[in-house]
């Protein structure tokens, strides 16, 4: 028995470890792989004098169009993302807590969950054909259409869960104060459900900023996004790894700072004290 | 201050009806109190009367004017959660004074506001702290502070001592009291607790499966219950009921199974049956059977300090003594009960009402 629990710990916190490996592998390879010479890195060098090379041309290189994906990429994702969060939170507000019939509800989210389910490929012939016959094509209004299309049944799944969670009394509590739904809103409900809000934005952010099939769909070369730049340097007869590398670490900086920011709201036990 | 009246008021919720046509006059200035058992439709009630639940039928006055659709913010009513439902993002003094930022004051104009109100439910202290740093005596100050700020016409409260304990709970009923003494505002006050409402209110609404069972002040309830729902669901321990049988030739005697018989207070004549109600506190021991007492078994003995609790069995009626002395019995033992005839309730048996 003693040995048991002395084992057990050890083994639980070396798999972890091992995942963590697993996890972490790829990308320490890659941010590597962006401090290293075509010739380190084909050579298979563990040492090796970094520099900066790769991440210079990728910024200043003259055929480079990197900076403007980062650009565009910050557009689309910043944008969609704002669209879904306020439809998603209104959305959900009414269905759960404006006393719709029950089929209303049931028919809506059942549509949007298989809404969800289709893969977004298969929409991107149908959206480029809508889009150009109405000159949308090309543009970061068609891209962020897309990608709000695409992320709102998720968004409206989550932030469903997160306003359930805030107590009726609250918001008829608000009412009989003297609010109208829209400052019920803005005053009580959407202040609670800031940390929802703050892990749905991040996961709908992550999303668009990733997003490939659809970005290559509908855009072209102004409006290309980050995922298309990177996969530009595989397009070439010989593949410029340390430059996808250089661009792919760098294509991770504002999901990581976004993540920072928003722990300070995604902090447990805000309605703690509300009711009870 | 406002009037309240009901007039046939009923709430459907689809098919089933819960509140059956409920007519009621609330004076101004009064502490009215809707009490009954769970689930008989006191919250709906209060709920239709705030205006966060529809009426189905029927008609609503606040201060002689008719509300029905008017929307709760626009009713001057205040109500008291039994989860106090206070915002939990907001401070005392926010969650105070939040009716007064939607109405476009002034931050001056609302902490001046909320002055008085803090200083009566002694929340001075409390004003910076957020709900989870209070505790639950505290929360239930603040959301009647929020409440008492708005300066209602009425005041709807909804078991808003419930989630406290024993010993709060009484602190803070002499505490609402007392603060509906020095306001008089228009209150309707919904409880289970026949203490909480026979302590509270001008006048108790007593209420069953949606329907108004009796309307009094306390003790005129609680001498002349109108019917056996009403004599049993005030007073505790509960009153005792006995299931007699009245004998042709003697309408004013009723005997029980075991032929112990009973003196009733007026002839019954017509009837071969009546229940006799009789308080605990009404029940006297005495030291021999004799015309007009009740032998029964003791079963338990419950002192409680001030008061002694008898538990006895009469054959398959349970009934329920209590004294103000100490006495000196044993379980198992058989003794003597009276009570003076002048304190019977009599109930019809098949239609339990007063007779
Ligand atoms: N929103 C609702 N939908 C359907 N039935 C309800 C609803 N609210 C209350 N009821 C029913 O109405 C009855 C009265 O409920 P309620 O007013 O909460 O009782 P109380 O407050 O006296 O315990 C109960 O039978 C309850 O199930
Ligand atoms: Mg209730």
């Amino acid at each position: 028995m003693i040995e048991h629990s002395r084992t057990g710990p050890v083994l639980r916190h070396a798999v972890l470890i091992g995942f963590a490996l697993i996890v972490l592998f790829p990308f320490v390879w890659i941010v590597m792989a962006s401090f290293k010479t075509q010739i380190a890195l084909l050579m298979g060098q563990w040492r090796f004098a970094p520099t900066l090379f790769s991440y210079d041309s990728v910024i200043n290189g003259k055929t480079s169009d990197f900076v403007t994906n980062f650009k565009n990429s910050s557009i689309i994702a910043i944008a969609s993302t704002t669209i879904v969060l306020s439809v998603a939170t209104l959305a959900a507000f009414s269905l759960y807590r404006l006393q719709w019939a029950d089929w209303v509800l049931r028919v809506l989210l059942a549509w949007s969950v298989i809404f969800h389910m289709v893969p977004p490929i298969t929409l991107a012939g149908a959206w480029y054909t809508m889009f150009r016959s109405v000159g949308l094509d090309n543009t970061y209004a068609g891209i962020i259409l897309a990608h709000t299309t695409i992320n709102l049944p998720m968004a409206l799944w989550m932030m469903g869960v997160f306003i359930r969670d805030v107590p009726k009394e609250l918001v008829e509590a608000a009412q009989i104060d003297g609010a109208r739904t829209p400052k019920v809103l803005r005053y009580v409900v959407i202040p609670i459900v800031r940390p929802g809000l703050a892990a749905t934005g991040i996961l709908c952010f992550i999303f668009s900023w990733n997003e490939f099939p659809v970005a290559l769909t509908l855009s072209q070369r102004a409006t290309a996004t980050v995922p298309l730049g990177i996969g530009k340097y595989a397009q070439e007869n010989t593949i410029a790894y340390t430059e996808m590398a250089a661009a792919s670490t760098l294509s991770i900086i504002p999901a990581f700072i976004l993540l920072i920011v928003a722990q300070r709201f995604i902090v447990r036990g805000l309605t703690s004290g509300a009711v009870k | 201050m406002a009037t309240v009246e009901l007039k046939g008021v009923s709430k459907r919720f689809g098919a089933v009806e819960v509140i059956h046509s409920v007519d009621l006059s609330i004076r101004e200035g009064e502490f009215l109190v809707l009490v009954g058992p769970s689930g008989c439709g006191k919250s709906t009630l209060l709920r239709m009367i705030s205006g966060l639940e529809t009426i189905s039928s029927g008609d609503l006055f606040i201060g002689g004017k008719r509300v029905n659709d008017v929307p709760a913010r626009d009713r001057g009513i205040s109500m008291v959660f039994q989860s106090y439902a206070l915002y939990p993002h907001m401070t005392s003094a926010q969650n105070m004074s939040f009716a007064l930022k939607l109405a476009g004051k002034s931050p001056d104009e609302q902490a001046e506001r909320i002055k008085p109100a803090a200083g009566v439910l002694g929340l001075g202290d409390y004003l910076d702290r957020f709900p989870r740093e209070l505790s639950g005596g505290q929360r239930q100050r603040v959301a009647m502070g929020r409440a008492i700020v708005r300066e209602p016409e009425v005041f709807l409260f909804d078991e808003p001592l419930s989630n406290l304990d024993a010993k709060l709970r009484v602190r803070m009923r002499a505490e609402l009291k007392e603060l509906h003494q020095k306001l008089k505002t228009t209150t309707v006050y919904v409880t289970h607790d026949q203490i909480e409402a026979m302590t509270l209110a001008d006048r108790i609404v007593v209420l069953r499966d949606g329907v108004i069972e009796q309307v009094g002040a306390p003790l005129e309830l609680y001498d002349n219950p109108a019917n056996r729902f009403v004599g049993s669901f005030l007073g505790s321990p509960a009153m005792n009921f006995f299931e007699l049988s009245i004998p042709d030739g003697t309408p004013d005697r009723a005997r029980f199974a075991d032929g112990d018989s009973l003196q009733l207070p007026r002839e019954l004549g017509g009837r071969s049956s009546v229940t006799v109600g009789v308080r605990p506190e009404s029940l006297e021991l005495v030291s021999e059977a004799g015309d007009g007492t009740i032998s029964a078994e003791v079963a338990v003995i419950e002192p409680t300090g001030s008061e002694t609790e008898l538990f006895l069995r009469k054959g398959k009626d349970q009934i329920i003594a209590s004294f103000r002395d100490r006495i000196d019995v044993r379980p198992g033992e058989i003794v003597h009960l009276e009570a003076n005839p002048a304190k019977y309730h009599l109930f019809d048996t098949t239609t339990e009402l007063a007779i």
